[in-house]
């Protein structure tokens, strides 16, 4: 009897170090929805807080970003920022909103400025930190950031009514598909 | 003997020989005064320093924190001007590049500079003294808020892409208005330049006054200190003089006194040789005449070698146990013959039990002697005589009291009575022959055996003259002589 206990609690120890190596969290339980993970796997669209939009459609969300909406209702000019490329924010905004290839966007630029159809190219960003400084200091600055990057400084705007925590939420990268 | 207890002499003047050691020195008061008036000089001089030396210190913590504020104040109004310079080159570096990234540091490196300007400014505000150096702070922090918000929107507008509107804007708006915090800078400058003259002023002013302190304490201390060393000159020339003075009348008193039984005894020698003197009965009275002065002259003589023996610190008879009665009773028989003589009434009361003294008795003896002849000699009106001895447990001493109801002694005569020499005006008036050694041989016996004198007197009433003797210092004196004893055995 007591070794079957003995052996029992050394298997439990054995299974906690294994589990701890692999870098899970012990207080998420298996099975159960981790948010944060949920987060960082989600794109916020942002926008600086003196912005009175709160919520986009989709629709709308396209079209400002590829250039066909130039200026806010407060009448700021929209400022566009995106992050570097081949980062899987900047993929996953090409994938969702504009459904467009790396080539097809720098196209789609090209021609729009060319055409006078784009006033103005959206601002290439190094990192998510510049990004979120962007469209702190731009009253219509609008990007991106997953989720988990985006703090206080900055406001996050619904899409189709839904934020990033939400089930329905669209923005979603697919890291393995970037990859 | 007179039934009449020995008492204190009510509403007298009361002396001590201690206490008119300090009376003893009345001519010379002026010399004490003179030394207080210097030593007043001295604490005057070191409390008026005292004062200086804290003028001196305020000046100093005065010119340290002129110095550290105006330090610091400038150093502050320094690094705001660069910081805010700082805001606006920032500003207009992000108007020089199309590169975002470039842009938002820019901006980032603004609103830092800008940061530290706002905390410049709020510590300047917080650390205002006046009105007007708070007004300029409240100024300076309203007009660089109006800056900023044009500079925000300067800076939007050049992320925003539209950086000629930004270069527009900065330059109808931005302009003007960094200038007016530029001067609001120049301004607390000017304040500061202000405050910092007022307090150099200020110390100034204090040095000043710390030097003319100083000058008028120096004044004072000499003047003071010269007025008191001249006054201690003063007064020792007059104590010179005046001991002089008793020498002379110490001389002539004795040449007096001598004079008088000398002559007396010449005038009856002569009555002898020339034949005068017939019969056996004139004979003896010319004996007795020539016995008499010159017992007289003995007494004279003896007087004034036991003065000068008395002037010697140690005692020159062997110290014994001695009761007070044996004392008294010693005293008595020396003088009794001549208190009978005068008709006077003796009265004496010893209190039983009284500790031993251990002294000479010789010289305790020769105190009291003198004590009651002096009684004998001043008390004529009421030819009365009290001799009492007590221990007084307040002040652990044994007192004896030599009393008469003479004519007493005045206020002025009694501060001196126990100066070698002196002899009051009244008494030489009155024809008293004495020396004037008496009561200071009796005053030098009472202090060889750590004693003292004391008197209480009134004129027209009598005196008490009062020996005491320590009970602690005799049991001293006995412990110290059996000592001696033994180391001698």
């Amino acid at each position: 009897m007591g070794l079957q206990t003995r052996t029992r609690t050394s298997l439990i120890i054995l299974v906690l170090l294994l589990d701890l190596s692999s870098g899970r969290s012990l207080q998420a339980a298996p099975g159960a929805p981790d948010t944060r993970v949920k987060l960082h796997g989600t794109l916020a669209i942002v926008v600086n807080r003196s912005n009175p939009i709160n919520n986009l459609s989709f629709k709308e969300l396209r079209k400002i970003f590829l250039g066909e909406r130039n200026h806010w209702p407060n009448g700021h000019r929209i400022a566009i920022a995106m992050l570097d490329y081949g980062q899987p924010e900047r993929q996953t905004i090409l994938r969702l909103v504009y459904r467009m290839q790396e080539d097809q966007y720098q196209d789609h630029l090209l021609k729009g400025m060319f055409r006078g159809e784009v006033f103005v190219a959206p601002k290439t960003l190094d990192s998510p930190r510049i990004l979120r400084k962007f469209i702190f200091n731009a009253p219509g600055g609008i990007g991106y950031l997953r989720a988990t990057d985006v703090d206080e400084s900055i406001k996050v705007v619904r899409i189709d009514g839904l934020l990033p925590q939400d089930k329905a939420y669209a923005l979603q990268i697919d890291e393995e598909a970037e990859e | 003997m007179s039934p009449e207890p020995v008492h204190a002499i009510p509403g007298k003047a009361r002396k001590s020989a201690r206490g008119t050691a300090r009376s003893f020195v009345l001519p010379f008061l002026s010399r004490h005064v003179s030394v207080v008036l210097l030593l007043l000089v001295l604490m005057a001089e070191a409390g008026v320093g005292v004062f200086v030396m804290r003028d001196l210190f305020k000046t100093y913590a005065t010119v340290q924190n002129m110095y550290g504020g105006s330090v610091q104040g400038l150093r502050g109004i320094g690094e705001m001007q660069y910081q805010a310079q700082e805001t606006r080159r920032s500003t207009l570096y992000a108007l020089t590049t199309s590169d975002g990234n470039l842009q938002v540091e820019y901006a980032d490196q603004s609103r830092e500079a800008d940061r530290l300007v706002k905390k410049g400014i709020a510590e300047y505000v917080a650390q205002a003294r006046g009105d007007r150096q708070i007004a300029v702070g409240r100024r300076l922090a309203n007009d660089w808020h109006t800056y900023l918000r044009v500079r925000d929107e300067v800076l939007g507008l050049i992320l925003e892409g539209s950086t000629k509107e930004g270069v527009e804007l900065d330059l109808t708006s931005g302009v003007p208005l960094f200038e007016r915090v530029r001067q609001d800078l120049e301004e607390m400058k000017r304040l500061y330049d202000e405050e910092a003259s007022q307090q150099l002023a200020a110390v100034a002013q204090s040095s000043r006054r710390s030097m003319t302190k100083l000058v008028a304490v120096l004044g004072f201390a000499l003047l003071f200190g010269s007025i008191a060393i001249w006054a201690i000159q003063k007064s020792k020339i007059r104590a010179a003089v005046e001991f002089a003075k008793l020498q002379m009348e110490f001389v002539a008193s004795v040449s007096h006194g001598l004079r008088t039984p000398i002559t007396a005894i010449l005038t009856a020698g002569e009555n002898v040789r020339d034949g005068l003197v017939r019969g056996k009965h004139d004979l003896f009275e010319q004996g007795s005449i020539i016995t008499a002065q010159a017992s007289q002259l003995m007494d004279l003589v003896d007087q004034v070698l036991l003065f000068s023996a008395s002037a010697k610190t140690s005692p020159t008879h062997p110290i014994q146990e001695l009761q007070i009665s044996e004392i008294i009773d010693h005293a008595l028989q020396s003088t009794r013959g001549l208190i009978q003589q005068a008709g006077f009434t003796l009265h004496t009361e010893i209190e039983p039990d009284l500790p031993p003294v251990f002294a000479d008795l010789q010289l305790l003896s020769q105190c009291l002697q003198n004590l009651i002849v002096n009684a004998v000699k001043y008390g004529d009106r009421d030819r009365w005589i009290g001799v009492a001895a007590r221990l007084d447990q307040s002040t652990r001493e044994i007192q004896i009291d030599v009393q008469d109801h003479g004519f007493g002694i005045n206020q002025a005569d009694a501060a001196h009575i126990f100066e070698p020499f002196y002899r009051s005006p009244q008494v030489v008036a009155e024809r008293i022959h004495g020396t004037g050694l008496g009561l200071s041989i009796a005053k030098r016996s009472a202090e060889a055996f750590g004693g003292r004198l004391s008197v209480e007197t009134q004129a027209g009433v009598g005196s008490v003259f009062s020996l005491h003797l320590p009970v602690e210092r005799i049991e001293k004196a006995k412990s110290l002589s059996v000592a001696r004893i033994g180391s001698e055995a």
